[in-house]
């Protein structure tokens, strides 16, 4: 069992996924099924490096922060009603978050760097959370928004250099596919809200926005990413059975997810021979 | 002669320990390099590598038995022959210096500083200390192998040479990444070529 245990492909996709499945299927029933993607991240985490903030590195708070999304997002699916307002100063502290990540790294960058590198990363968290937020009461299309992220992310961590980030979004990617696979199966939607919604855009943007500032990521590839959400607005079988649903928003999704990664690719060299 | 013979009478009389001082010496940096080794795949192989810079000083005192050392190793400088990706996403050079391992980026510099040096027969023979990795600084002690001092020849400038050895484990200092694939334990040799001040 602790050799299965070892294994790459179990540390980040089939363990995540299971342990998701596990969360939609018991949690469902009191509205917190949408801890299906935090949970697939926090399995990968623990098997893979464990928990540990001291010290605390760009990586551990990226870990710190999808531990806390999810319990700020619980938060503000049962105590408060979504707002435009709301979903801005959430935002801006997705982007403020960015910043705290990286800072130990911008700090060593002339000021016009770490101006632009910490403004594009705040940016592009702010964009991923606000977007995200006003599709989290469509827990299809939030579905997709996190396969999409965390695939992308993590085939894009690979690329860029970056297993560790690679598998960490992967995993995070494994519970949203279980989030999705669940409603498939059953037919019946499952509550995401900001509990799925904030861990699933803030995590994938994080790994994203680290491996380019710490690996080999180029920085157009982030631009790809932010397309992803709005293909779920593409157009949609709203009247379609769920699993139709899904299949069409995971589609587009992954397909912007691709493209973004192909950029990567590109950038890393491709395959020769 | 009596002016000579009151000079030796006085310096004879001196305490030896006058005589000697603390001797600085800085690391030659093209001649100066740390060394480490790893087991990987599951214990099949074993790789090498080194980092190409590291700078440092080191004072030593013969008479009164003390020194101490201080290195600084540039993280993004390490190299195990492996730079050209080819086909693959990236090297293996490029991987270490990633967050999955070394974070270079965030850690440029990983450090020892010696808190104290034991000597036999006149010559250091470990080097107690700490060493700071991805901001974790954990105590370390280096085995002397090798220590020789002479003049340059060329100059006649002191210079000394010294190699020492240790082994941590990198899960100490946070870098957990590809356990046990890759073995937590890992060889460190250093290889010193230093200069008097």
């Amino acid at each position: 069992m602790e050799e299965l245990l070892r294994h790459s492909a179990v540390q980040g996709a089939a363990a995540p996924f299971v342990a998701a499945l596990l969360v939609v299927a018991v949690l469902q029933f009191v509205r917190l099924g949408g801890l299906a993607a935090a949970a697939g991240f926090c399995v990968a985490v623990y098997l893979i490096s464990g928990f540990s903030i001291s010290p605390l590195t760009a990586t551990r708070k990226i870990v710190l922060l999808g531990v806390a999304a999810p319990l700020v997002g619980m938060l503000i699916d049962f105590a408060s009603k979504p707002t435009r307002i709301g979903h801005a100063v959430l935002g801006l502290a997705a982007g403020a978050a960015a910043v705290w990540t990286f800072f130990g790294v911008l700090q060593q960058k002339e000021l016009s760097q770490a101006l632009l590198v910490g403004g594009g990363v705040a940016v592009f968290l702010a964009w991923l959370v606000v977007f995200g937020l006003t599709q989290s009461e469509n827990s299809v299309r939030a579905g997709a928004i996190g396969l999409g992220l965390g695939a992308g992310a993590g085939v894009a961590g690979v690329l860029g250099g970056s297993a560790l980030y690679g598998s960490y979004a992967i995993a995070l990617g494994a519970g949203a596919t279980a989030f999705l696979l669940w409603q498939m199966i059953t037919g019946k939607r499952v509550a995401a809200g900001a509990t799925f919604i904030l861990p699933a855009t803030i995590v994938p943007g994080l790994l994203l926005a680290g491996t380019m500032i710490l690996a080999q990521l180029p920085w157009y590839t982030l631009a790809g990413f932010a397309l992803l959400p709005l293909a779920t607005l593409l157009p949609f079988p709203e009247k379609a059975p769920v699993s139709v649903q899904a299949t069409v928003a995971s589609t587009y999704a992954l397909v912007v997810a691709a493209g973004a990664c192909a950029m990567a690719w590109y950038a890393a060299g491709g395959i020769s021979g | 002669m009596k002016l000579r013979s009151a000079l030796c009478l006085g310096a004879m009389a001196l305490p030896p320990a006058a005589l000697a001082a603390p001797e600085t010496y800085s690391m030659d940096p093209q001649h100066s390099f740390l060394h480490f080794d790893v087991a990987y795949g599951n214990g099949t192989s074993k790789l090498s590598g080194r980092f190409d810079r590291v700078t440092g000083k080191f004072v030593i005192d013969r008479a009164a038995g003390t020194g101490r050392l201080d290195v600084a190793v540039q993280a993004a400088s390490i190299t195990t022959g492996d730079v050209d990706k080819g086909g693959r996403p990236h090297s293996r050079d490029g991987h270490l210096r990633s967050p999955d391992f070394l974070d270079v980026a965030e850690f440029p510099t990983m450090t020892f500083k010696s808190t104290k040096v034991l000597f036999k027969d006149d010559a250091p023979s470990r080097i107690e200390g700490n060493m700071t990795l991805l901001g974790v600084t954990r105590p370390v002690t280096f085995a002397v192998d090798h220590w020789k001092c002479a003049p340059q020849p060329a100059t006649g400038k002191m210079m000394c040479g010294a190699n020492a050895y240790t082994t941590i484990r990198r899960s100490d200092f946070g870098m957990k990444f590809g356990i046990p694939a890759i073995a937590d334990e890992q060889s460190l040799w250093i290889e010193v070529h230093a200069y008097r001040d």
